[in-house]
């Protein structure tokens, strides 16, 4: 199992490195990253019955983080799936994307998505879960901004990651709170009795419920599911219909063993559910986009599965289980298809497309399959499911299964919708509609390939089996029994129960679906007056766009000052801290007597400079009195016997000096700086009450309040690190970790002055006509350094990174 | 946009450049500095702060030096050599040097990781041939060879940044 998480990882280095070389054919590759999640069919057939597998690869021992993977009759069932989708997905898209893709870019995304997802159902540490919940949403992030050149692309990139990064930290919450209350992080081992005793059950069932209905896209969180259509179709049948969306719905089937003892989890999921199905399946009905249709209708599917699990009795669980296969399979040989359909005519919308089965017969069988499937007519998979739905519906009580009645029938007419593309139908546009129907469809339509049409074919046979063999569904179905404990249950999946109330119902469907589709155009009349002015998006959109208003504001208050007066703020508030320091622990002076005699002509040396600074009245002199400081301090640590630091100190001086000199010509001139004799003594008290605050402040901290941990280094450092110099054995080798992240900083660092000195270069062109510097190749001409220092003038005051900082 | 926007009236005249800097026309290749002496001076001195950055680097382990130490050194003297002669030592993207560098660091750390030990937990040995006498080698060395990497490819990142002028640009001018 660790080798199926980890290796699509591994293939996704392997992709990100031959993509340029390889072109299209790196998808033949990546789809190799999937193999090891194939293979764990193998333990799958064991299943149920067999002991659930359970493998622990060591992350972070020290603080008690492994990655625990348990491999239980639901979660690999899960995992095959994610294996075979993403197999499929991976194969259509070679010969679905056009040969300009960045390659290198697209597989990588895709199969490190595989790895967190196969991560995410495979795991059992909850915090290793959170990890792979949210690479899940980075990954998506990533894959639906792959065309980052279309705003909208950008747009739901951006609402994709913000709303699934908000269940994400519902999720990060939920899992301390398990592993609080049950006293572990794993979790098959959660105490579950203590968990449900403890006050921290209902506060962790609201955030896990928070996490699970982000990512599953229900209620009010559905809208950024049709937004993130933007992806490449493989992509979206892959993550947006077949597994990332369905995250959300393992985690409520998993979490849902633990929380079902509490009715809030029943009564708040059920209802969810039921309205996202109904309200998903009334939206589908609205779209002209095919995709978004397949979106709409994905985010009501999900509601029907939320609602069976948050069912939370055993019925509930399998017929939820079951159809989560039934609509892996049909919803993303849908995606397939139109997929197909958009590759071969040019556009996805409705209007535009009529009497396709002629055109593309293979396509209309599997498209026939799919659809009916998720109309739920027999005798398809969907049917079957869609029976057992009701079947448990029929408990809940009256309103739950009118709005399951009304979902299903505005199912129904959403796939007749969808069909009617395959036919004759009245296409009503108005001129200018069809001139853009002109110019969007291909003229030649002509069948797709069988690269395309055999991934979607395969998966349109799985829903047609399911239908007509029963049987098969109901093995898969029960391998997840002991997992979701419904080992008792004794239903089956059949396609004939009987006159049963689920029948009448499922006959009631059809009639009120057959209604909805011969009085269609009324009703999309009636759908239009209906629709209310606003919803869950200007909800968004208003929220995204306050929130940016505020901030901007918020920094143009704060973070739009000028340089020295942002400096006197943060003096100010070092010197305060110092005060307060004192003000909590007035006996600071006692570590003074230790402080050599040598330091003190170095100490004179250091305030003289910085009298020098506040006494020069030019900028040049500034800079070097500062850098006597600096030098100073180098000398003070020399004093000290640290010559590291010392060292370190003269080179960073150097540096600064170096630097700072370059960087003159962004300063508002030399000669003078005006400053006021009130100014004076303001920068001097501010000066003075930062240093003395910040020395008070270090002796404050000087107690020791545990022995000091200093000769352990220096006894270990040659045995332990094979250095005989301490400090750099603790920077390369005991407090590597730290140094490695200093490093990182230094280097952001470096990345953010570079982009800014771009953004806010003085008389810098923005087009490219005067011969912007290529990217990387940056000309240091001689006379920059000395041109700087001289120069002069401009009485604008504003430095450029303030404006840089206001313009992002 | 830019703030400082170059005011028309105020004729900064061409002769903004200073004297030692050559051509004010030429693109690249940048023309070289006007200035013999810190020419051939900065030629010696580039040669010697660069074998004693190295020198620092090599001797970190047992001796005050390092990585970081040795990267500032070895900026330092890159920025001198390009001032005086308007070359680049370099001769690849700063740019480049730091993702070059932090991976180098952070897979030394993971290989010992992979192995069953701490993360970046380093391993040292002696070897001993006669040319050498006893030779320590540690994977330290490594690490410390990509934050020097990181280090020299920040600076003269932030350097190539603040003195990236266009040879046509008119830097505000003093009199």
């Amino acid at each position: 199992m660790t080798l199926a998480v980890l290796f699509p990882f591994v293939m996704a280095a392997v992709c990100a490195l031959l993509g340029s070389r390889l072109g299209r054919f790196t998808g033949y590759v990546a789809a190799a990253g999937f193999l090891p999640a194939l293979a764990l069919a193998l333990p799958l057939a064991a299943q149920p019955g067999a002991v659930p597998l359970s493998e622990t690869a060591r992350w972070v021992p020290d603080l008690g983080l492994n990655l625990v993977f348990r491999g239980d009759g639901f979660s690999l069932l899960f995992a095959v799936l994610i294996g075979v989708i993403g197999t499929l997905a991976t194969l259509y898209s070679v010969a679905y994307l056009s040969p300009r893709e960045k390659f290198s870019r697209f597989y990588p995304y895709l199969l490190a998505f595989g790895g967190s997802m196969l991560g995410l159902v495979l795991s059992d540490n909850l915090v290793a879960l959170f990890g792979f919940w949210e690479m899940t949403s980075v990954t998506s992030f990533l894959l639906i901004g792959l065309w980052h050149t279309r705003s909208a692309a950008r747009d739901g990139a951006v609402k994709a990651f913000l709303i699934s990064a908000l269940g994400g930290l519902g999720l990060l919450a939920a899992a301390a709170l398990l592993s609080i209350a049950g006293g572990s992080t794993n979790l098959s081992q959660l105490d579950v009795s203590a968990v449900r005793e403890s006050p921290l059950f209902v506060p962790a069932l609201l955030c896990t419920l928070l996490a699970a209905l982000t990512k599953s896209a229900q209620l009010p969180f559905h809208i950024w599911l049709p937004t993130a259509m933007e992806a490449p179709t493989p992509i979206s049948a892959f993550l947006h219909s077949a597994t990332m969306v369905k995250a959300g719905v393992v985690l409520v089937a998993k979490f849902g063993l633990i929380f079902a003892a509490s009715p809030l989890w029943s009564g708040l999921l059920v209802p969810l559910g039921l309205l996202t199905m109904a309200w998903g399946s009334w939206l589908a009905l609205r779209q002209t986009d095919l995709k978004a249709l397949l979106a709409y209708s994905t985010v009501s599917q999900l509601g029907l599965l939320m609602s069976l699990y948050g069912l939370a009795d055993e019925g509930g669980r399998f017929a939820a289980t079951a159809h989560l296969l039934n609509h892996a399979a049909f919803k993303a040989a849908l995606f397939f298809v139109v997929g197909i359909i958009d590759h071969e005519t040019g556009t996805r919308e409705i209007p535009y497309l009529q009497n396709l089965r002629r055109k593309l017969p293979v396509t209309f069988v599997i498209a026939l399959v799919a659809s009916l499937s998720m109309a739920g007519i027999p005798p398809l998979g969907g049917f079957v499911s869609k029976e057992l739905f009701y079947e448990n519906m029929l408990h809940a009580g009256p309103a739950f299964i009118a709005v399951a009645v009304i979902g299903s029938a505005l199912t129904f007419a959403y796939c007749a919708r969808l069909m009617s593309i395959f036919f004759a139908h009245r296409l009503g546009l108005t001129p200018t509609q069809r001139e853009l129907r002109h110019e969007a469809v291909k003229d030649d339509v002509h069948e797709a390939p069988p690269s395309l049409t055999l991934p979607a074919g395969l998966l349109a046979g799985a829903a047609l089996l399911f239908g007509l063999w029963p049987h098969v569904a109901e093995v898969l179905t029960r391998k997840a029994q002991t997992a979701l404990g419904f080992g008792g249950l004794d239903t089956h999946l059949s396609l004939w129960h009987g006159v049963t109330p689920a029948l009448l119902l499922t006959g009631l469907t059809w009639l009120l679906g057959g209604l909805l589709v011969w009085q269609a155009r009324p009703f999309a009349e009636l759908q239009s007056r209906l629709a209310p002015r606003w919803n869950a998006n200007t909800v968004y959109y208003s929220l995204i766009q306050g929130l940016n208003t505020l901030s901007s504001r918020l920094i143009a208050r704060t973070q739009g000052l000028a340089l020295p007066d942002q400096m006197r703020i943060s003096l100010l508030a070092a010197g305060l801290m110092g005060g307060y320091a004192v003000w909590r622990s007035p006996q600071v002076f006692h570590g003074i007597g230790s402080v050599p005699l040598g330091i003190v002509p170095v100490a004179v040396l250091l305030v003289g400079g910085a009298v020098g600074v506040l006494r020069s009245n030019n900028r040049l002199t500034a800079v070097i009195v500062t850098g006597l400081t600096g030098f100073g301090s180098a000398a003070a640590f020399l004093a000290l016997r640290a010559p590291d630091l010392a060292l370190t100190q003269l080179l960073v001086e150097a540096v600064t000096v170096i630097l700072f000199l370059l960087a003159f010509r962004y300063l508002p001139g030399v000669r003078d700086l005006p400053r006021t004799r009130g100014r004076l003594l303001l920068d001097g008290g501010l000066a003075l009450a930062a240093g003395v605050g910040v020395t008070l402040l270090v002796l404050s901290s000087l107690r020791f309040l545990a022995p000091p941990i200093s000769p352990w280094y220096l006894v270990n450092s040659y045995a332990g690190g094979g250095g005989k110099n301490a400090v750099n054995v603790l920077l390369v080798d005991f407090r590597g970790f730290d140094t490695l992240g200093e490093a990182l900083v230094v280097a952001m660092v470096a990345l953010a002055v570079s982009s800014l000195v771009r953004l806010g270069k003085p008389g810098r062109p923005r087009t490219p006509a005067h011969g912007v510097t290529p990217e990387g190749a940056p000309i240091l001409t001689p006379k920059a350094p000395t041109v700087s220092a001289r120069s002069d003038a401009s009485s604008e005051p504003a430095p450029p990174v303030k404006e840089a900082s206001h313009e992002s | 946009m830019s703030p400082k926007k170059k005011k028309a009236p105020r004729a900064a005249p061409a002769g903004t450049v200073a004297p030692a800097q050559g051509t004010p026309a030429a693109p690249t290749p940048a023309p070289l500095s006007g200035d013999p002496i810190l020419r051939t001076v900065s030629r010696a001195a580039f040669a010697l702060v660069m074998i004693f950055a190295l020198l620092l680097l090599w001797r970190g382990h047992n001796a005050p030096g390092g990585g970081f130490i040795a990267g500032l050194m070895t900026a330092c003297a890159l920025i001198l050599h390009r001032i005086a002669t308007g070359e680049s030592a370099l001769r690849v993207d700063p740019a480049r040097l730091i993702p070059w560098g932090a991976a180098l660091s952070f897979v030394t750390g993971l290989v010992p990781y992979v192995l069953g030990r701490p993360f970046l937990k380093s391993d040292y040995g002696y070897l001993t041939t006669a040319l050498t006498g006893e030779f320590e080698w540690a994977t330290a060395m490594l690490f410390d060879i990509g934050v020097f990497g990181v280090v020299v490819g920040s600076t003269m990142l932030i350097a190539a940044a603040l003195t990236d002028v266009r040879p046509t640009e008119r830097v505000e001018g003093d009199e």
